[in-house]
């Protein structure tokens, strides 16, 4: 269990926009180079 | 910008302040605190909530806010589509019993030839050259009915276009031969195949052909062939008659050394789907106790099993940009992220609508696409959120969420603008992941990379 009395934080992406529906795949970086 | 005044602000809850909700999550000791417009949350312990209401956590919130609503506005307003659900045959070998697509479809559908595929592809990339920038690559999901159908026009067109596009296939794995295997691994082609229960006689019972005879056997046998391959998934239906195998189904694949899976709730789209929907809190149940198995084995083997479904939803939290999936934030992503395409030509938001006549915006290769991402079937799923539904406009969580899916939505209500029907079962899973990160647990449950892939803007700490 984290020890702070108050947990938040908030991350960005780094390459937005490569949205897909819930049928696919996750298409692997390692399998895209 | 944040006025003076905003920024001023030492509490929440009144005047300039902002506007802070509670949300049980279910961990002793600790509790959510909400601003919901912008997707903010910090989790606070009993015996610190004054500082939630009238601490440094007012004035960091206010600093970031504006970032944070520039951030959800772009997310949820300012992409373009990138992907494309290719469906390259409406023929199908299966007959699943939840499937969306119409059974005439499938039994006697259409199949693009070589040079209609390609032709496709073609009209495809001049559009996204056009919209995209130079750097990204457009993706092209071959999707079903049952894409293997095509092989023959489907492989020509990744051979002459995989410079082009990302390619991916979601099949049902019955035609996947060593020769397709190694044909699709070598050109980098993500790959998905569906199984829905680590026993034969449910998996056959769901997932079968024209003759009522399943393929578990060799779908396993293929899955085994696959799970090396970095691009690989699994997705598993989950309905009334194979939720409880959820947790099992953990193992099996965990045994397998799949590394990643969907445990997606089936939509009800269609009759079939309708009456084969689990309870919500069956579905719950099951598949919170698949995740609790997934951490279990995790912390015994150090082998991790991502069900991405979930992962998406804790990225949602976590990062809401950082989501690679587009159903669980409104509007969704179809007809803006992506669209689907039919065997014909014909243009839908997603493959969901596929069905749909109404939904049928234009055909790619006689209308313009911009004109067709802009038609009114378009619109209505574009411009759906969730500020225009009830109970969601008010729902604490509704942008972890985002009230999906349209298609099944308006087959059961009438109109788009209602809740999922799945609504309790996101509420549980939000709440689970929002456990998660309380217990510093991200990294069990989340897609290797998702931190290099992210950065942090915000830390209270």
């Amino acid at each position: 269990m984290k020890k702070e009395r108050i947990i938040s934080y908030r991350r960005r992406c780094l390459q937005i926009g490569t949205g897909l529906s819930h049928y696919i795949l996750i298409v692997s970086k390692k399998a895209r180079k | 910008m944040c006025d003076e005044n905003q920024l001023q602000a030492k509490y929440a809850n009144t005047g300039y302040g902002p506007q802070f909700v509670f949300l049980d999550i279910g961990l002793p000791g600790k509790i959510a605190v909400v601003e919901p417009n912008v997707a903010f949350w910090a989790l606070v312990d009993h015996d610190a909530v004054q500082d939630a209401l009238a601490g440094p956590l007012i004035a960091d919130f206010q600093r970031k806010a504006e970032d944070f609503k520039r951030e959800m506005d772009y997310l949820r307003f300012g992409l373009k589509p990138s992907a494309v659900y290719f469906n390259p045959t409406e023929l199908c070998n299966f007959n699943c019993t939840y499937c969306y697509l119409p059974e005439k479809m499938r039994r006697n559908g259409k199949t693009m030839t070589v040079r209609e595929l390609c032709d496709a592809l073609e009209h495809l990339y001049s559009y996204f050259h056009r919209t995209l920038p130079d750097d990204s690559k457009p993706q092209i999901i071959f999707h079903g009915s049952e894409p293997m159908m095509a092989r023959e026009s489907m492989f020509a067109g990744i051979e002459k276009f995989h410079d082009k596009f990302h390619f991916g296939v979601q099949t049902n794995a019955s035609l996947l031969d060593d020769e397709a295997i190694s044909f699709l691994t070598g050109h980098n082609v993500g790959i998905g195949i569906s199984l829905d229960a680590p026993e034969a006689a449910i998996a056959n019972n769901l997932r079968k052909n024209w003759h009522g005879k399943g393929a578990f056997d060799s779908v396993v046998k293929i899955m085994d062939k696959l799970v090396t391959y970095p691009a690989f998934n699994v997705i598993t239906t989950a309905t009334s008659m194979n939720v409880h195998t959820l947790p099992q189904m953990v193992d099996f694949y965990h045994d397998h050394g799949v590394k990643t899976v969907m445990f997606n709730p089936v939509r009800c789209t269609r009759e079939g789907g309708k009456k084969l929907k689990p309870h919500n809190n069956t579905m719950t149940e099951y598949f919170c106790k698949a995740l609790e198995r997934t951490y279990e084995l995790y912390s015994k083997t150090n082998q991790k099993l991502v069900i991405a479904n979930f992962a998406n939803v804790l990225m949602g939290i976590a990062g809401p940009t950082g989501r690679r999936l587009m159903c669980d934030i409104s509007p969704c992503g179809g007809g803006r992220c992506f669209f689907a395409l039919s065997a014909l030509g014909g243009v839908f938001p997603c493959s969901e609508f596929i069905g749909f006549p109404e939904y049928h915006g234009g055909n790619l290769f006689q209308d313009d696409l911009d004109v067709i991402l802009k038609t009114k079937p378009f619109q209505e799923i574009t411009t759906r959120t969730v500020e225009n539904i009830e109970p969601c406009a008010t729902c604490a969580i509704r942008h972890f969420c985002g009230a999906p899916c349209p298609a099944e939505i308006k087959m059961l209500s009438g109109t788009v603008n209602a809740p999922s029907p799945y609504c309790k079962f996101y509420e549980e899973q939000v709440r689970y992941a929002f456990r998660v990160i309380g217990q510093g647990r991200e990294d069990a449950y989340m897609w290797d990379g998702w931190r290099e892939d992210t950065e942090e803007t915000f830390n209270l700490n």
